[in-house]
């Protein structure tokens, strides 16, 4: 295949996974998570088998990671305050209960497979800064609207 | 104590070059004040297009929601934390900058064009420079990234301007090179 075709492909399906699976999901966050979640941490690749059928695995990967690096971006350059509450849309988005969720991302740090394969050092440690942040806060808010509804 | 003498008259000289340097930077403000906002018209184009690391690290932006809405062990923990971003940023900006540096050395070794004032002038900002970013490296372990913005902003708007005398520089030594260089300091400040 060549390199032009190639690239058109990409192009295509990065417009088909923008309009028809991330478009669906509630905020930047949990796009970003749907994504990670894509990727074989062993290879660092991304399998989608809709996308693989049409196109071919390797286009499918690399139109992911791209998209990938994209909303990571976005989210690296919100504000601590956009962070917080694309945190609170995705937690709301989960069945979990939150504070259960808050305790376990804290705990094990499960936010650290949310960074692409292909960034910038600096900025994932921003990302990683701040996220740390987004769940101490919103852990912060939880205790206090618990501490709220025992005295209620 | 007469033995002393050569090295204090250097000493003075160097202090003379260096201030007589920093107050051209001054006089020559307004092409970084013009390099500056066109970074801020960019970011406000689109979110994926902002790439200015810098400002996201030293913007004050977070802090004030972090002082409104947070308690004070929150407030200490992100003073913490972007203390430590800043110096990681600051620490970056010098290496890039002194790799461009040692670039144009190696170009400007092997140029026949080489104008020795303007070198020597080039050789003294980046001696600024580098004590300049050391000393904001400093002060931003004692005070933190958000009480040193200021200092920080008009530091890096200096830069900006020497950046572009490099850049003039560059094109008169090695216009053809200048073009592959500059691109790569581009790169590299954008990411930054």
């Amino acid at each position: 295949m060549s390199y032009a075709t190639r690239n058109i492909d990409i192009e295509r399906l990065i417009t088909d996974l923008r309009s028809r699976t991330l478009s669906r999901l509630p905020g930047d966050f949990s796009r970003l998570v749907y994504l990670a979640s894509s990727r074989d941490c062993n290879t660092g690749k991304y399998y989608h088998d809709g996308l693989a059928f049409h196109f071919s695995q390797n286009v499918a990967s690399k139109a992911m990671a791209l998209c990938h690096k994209e909303i990571f971006d976005r989210l690296v350059y919100a504000s601590l305050e956009e962070l917080i509450d694309e945190l609170s849309n995705y937690i709301s988005s989960t069945d979990e209960r939150p504070e259960d969720f808050l305790k376990s991302w804290e705990h094990l740090g499960s936010y650290r497979i949310t960074i692409p394969s292909e960034c910038d050092e600096l900025e994932a440690d921003v990302f990683l800064s701040n996220l740390k942040m987004a769940l101490a806060i919103l852990q912060t808010r939880q205790k206090h609207a618990s501490r709220d509804e025992q005295s209620a | 104590m007469i033995q002393w003498l050569p090295y204090l008259f250097l000493g003075l000289l160097l202090l003379a070059v260096l201030g007589w340097w920093v107050w051209d930077a001054i006089v020559h403000r307004s092409a970084a004040e013009l390099l500056t906002p066109r970074q801020h018209r960019l970011g406000a184009e689109s979110v994926g297009s902002r790439r200015d690391l810098g400002e996201r690290i030293f913007g004050p932006q977070d802090w004030d929601f972090v002082v409104r809405e947070t308690p004070p062990q929150i407030q200490r923990m992100f003073q913490r934390d972007r203390t430590l971003l800043a110096i990681a940023w600051l620490r970056r900006t010098r290496i890039r900058t002194s790799q461009v540096m040692h670039a144009h050395v190696a170009v400007a070794r092997q140029s026949k064009d080489v104008q020795i004032g303007m070198e020597v002038k080039l050789a003294l900002s980046y001696v600024l420079f580098l004590i300049l970013s050391n000393s904001l490296i400093g002060w931003v372990w004692l005070r933190g990234p958000v009480q040193t913005r200021r200092i920080v902003r008009q530091t890096l708007q200096w830069v900006a301007w020497q950046r572009a005398a490099f850049e003039r520089l560059m094109a008169v030594v090695d216009p053809a090179n200048h073009k592959a260089l500059e691109t790569g300091f581009n790169q590299g400040t954008a990411q930054s």
